[in-house]
């Protein structure tokens, strides 16, 4: 499903070459819920938007789903990412000037937005936010933008959700109903990595990653 | 979501910077058509106050004494009628306002005066001209000055000039020159008085607006004026033209300078408006490029809100611009300005056209710049 080898990411800063990913091998499979836990700077986010076709390495391979991330055009891989990946941030990163359901239905744009009205209501509904679905960010909670940016993640049926840190700015409740969301992707077959410094998530994942200056310890 | 139901929203969501960008370009789009409406107006003013100095070009007959033609400003050769209608070419010369003359010194009441005859002024084709001077009717005359103060002359007296008699229809202001002691009457009256049927001693034109200072105009209009005419003589009067052609460089100069400087800054005043616009933007980009957008949607979606700024900024420009110089006009320019200062509706449609690109070019770089954000970089919250 995800397969890494030798990965290796450096960052060119005014101090000279940071490491971010120091040779990571890694294979997931398909239907697992990975947690990458580590301190700040550690690489999760590196990991993440690598094995999600942003973030080019240094060198190695990425290969997801049997295609070599890396290999295709700017185009291909984002038109792979936006059929086979959804992402989930921490800070929700929703468009301030659409509602809820046109967040959701944003999803839709890089492939094809039409029919798609339906079923970004269905997951609005399903995240309760049936009654929120014509107001804007500005006007929902947290918990509600956070559930908002799962529905926009899961509209096009990804295949793999690559989260990171996104229960960071939730309180208890709103994080373990974000969980919750997670783990029923997962429960449906989907294949999660999630990065974070907290516990929760850990009772849902089949295998913990801890990242530690670009090196990974089981 | 289609990509204009995003700029439009996006629109919305941020007036501030939308109408600070249609500022911008009602600015550069107003500046610009007062500005050259106000040229065209200066032009046409300018071409009329220069011809209120009156014909610059003397086109001579064959072997005119030139020494004496300077110094008398008569000729004592003439030429046939005929040769005004040669020059009256439909190949598009450098000259109009084609006035035949036949013009002696005559002795007439004890003293030396000098009988004009005008015919009445002609245009090229396809550029017709309102007339310099009036035309003289038949069996009338224009009295100078001198000659009506010593003879005691006034309007609708008649005068006999040898056996010919003439209604004076005009007895002229003073005007310090020549035309003082001249008595102006019909072409073919002058012939009928001097006995030279069908002939005459010049003819004047006022050479066009075309030519800068620099040019060589007298080289052209000889070379253009020789190829229907191969034997007739021309002179040009240099102070005249060379303050027609330098009056109307200077309106073009001033347009050439601050034209160019307002676009200048108009557009650096959009692109900085667009940078503010992509920085506050960053994570909305980055988003959409993990959500899979490519970057001709992306870019599309920073030209096509430029597009739509410089649709509206041209529409507004031009009725503000338009208003601007229809309000201003009048006092600039106060001979012409009732028939000079119109609004030249053809500038609607350059300014839809050019004012879109203006803003597209100037939104350009900020678009590749929101193009260059690297979404990884944007959305990383280690």
């Amino acid at each position: 499903m995800v397969y890494l080898e030798n990965v290796v990411k450096t960052y060119r800063t005014r101090k000279g070459n940071v490491k971010a990913l120091d040779g990571i091998n890694l294979q997931i499979k398909k239907g697992e819920f990975i947690v990458i836990r580590g301190p700040s700077g550690s690489g999760k986010t590196t990991l993440l938007m690598t094995i999600g076709g942003m973030l080019r390495p240094t060198s190695g391979t990425v290969s997801v789903e049997q295609e070599n991330l890396y290999a295709m055009s700017i185009r291909q891989r984002a038109n792979f990412r936006a059929q086979n990946i959804g992402f989930v941030f921490q800070m929700f990163y929703l468009v301030p000037y659409l509602s809820v359901t046109e967040n959701v239905v944003l999803a839709a744009g890089a492939i094809d937005s039409k029919k798609r009205y339906t079923q970004a209501d269905e997951l609005i509904e399903r995240f309760g936010l049936a009654d929120r679905n014509f107001h804007k960010p500005s006007e929902l909670s947290a918990g509600e933008q956070q559930r908002t940016a799962i529905a926009r993640a899961l509209l096009n049926r990804p295949r793999i959700i690559l989260a990171d840190e996104p229960t960071g700015n939730l309180d208890p409740d709103n994080a373990a109903t974000v969980l919750k969301f997670i783990a029923d992707f997962h429960r449906d077959g989907g294949t999660v990595i999630l990065a974070t410094h907290g516990l929760a998530a850990q009772q849902f994942a089949d295998r913990i990653i801890h990242l530690r200056n670009g090196n990974i310890h089981y | 979501m289609t990509t204009s139901s995003l700029i439009l929203k996006e629109i919305i969501h941020r007036k501030g910077n939308f109408l600070l960008s249609l500022l911008a370009v009602v600015v550069a789009v107003a500046l610009f058509i007062s500005f050259f409406t106000a040229s065209k107006a200066s032009e046409r003013e300018t071409a009329r106050l220069m011809l209120s100095m009156g014909y610059n070009l003397h086109i001579l007959p064959n072997g005119t004494d030139t020494s004496e033609f300077l110094l008398t400003g008569l000729t004592d050769k003439t030429m046939p009628q005929q040769y005004l209608e040669k020059l009256v070419s439909p190949k598009g010369f450098s000259y109009n306002h084609l006035l035949a003359i036949l013009q002696k010194k005559i002795s007439w009441q004890g003293m030396d005066v000098i009988l004009t005859g005008l015919a009445p002024e002609v245009s090229l084709p396809g550029q017709e001209k309102l007339p310099i001077v009036q035309t003289i009717q038949p069996g009338t005359a224009y009295l100078g000055y001198i000659l009506a103060e010593k003879l005691g002359l006034k309007k609708d007296d008649t005068i006999e000039i040898n056996g010919h008699t003439l209604k004076i229809a005009k007895c002229l202001f003073e005007q310090g020159s020549r035309d003082d002691i001249r008595i102006q009457c019909n072409l073919q009256d002058a012939q009928e008085i001097l006995n030279l049927p069908g002939q005459i001693s010049e003819i004047q034109a006022v050479d066009c607006l075309c030519f800068a200072p620099t040019n060589d105009p007298i080289a052209i209009l000889r070379k253009e004026i020789a190829s229907v005419l191969p034997d007739a003589q021309v002179f040009q009067i240099k102070p005249i033209a060379t303050a027609r052609a330098k009056q109307r460089q200077l309106v073009r100069n001033l347009f050439a300078v601050i034209m160019p400087a307002v676009l200048i800054a108009c557009g650096v005043w959009i692109g900085v408006l667009a940078i503010m616009n992509v920085r506050d933007r960053q994570s909305e980009i980055g988003i959409m490029r993990a959500l899979g957008y490519g970057s001709g949607k992306i870019t599309a979606l920073f030209l096509g809100k430029a597009v739509i700024i410089g649709l509206l900024g041209a529409i507004a420009g031009f009725l503000v611009g338009t208003a601007l110089a229809l309000h201003f006009g009048p006092d600039i320019f106060q001979i012409t300005a009732k028939t000079v200062i119109r609004p030249e509706s053809s500038l609607l449609i350059w300014s839809l056209i050019a004012a879109p690109v203006f803003a597209a070019v100037s939104s350009f770089i900020p678009a590749m710049i929101a193009l260059t954000y690297d979404p990884a970089v944007t959305l990383r919250q280690e």
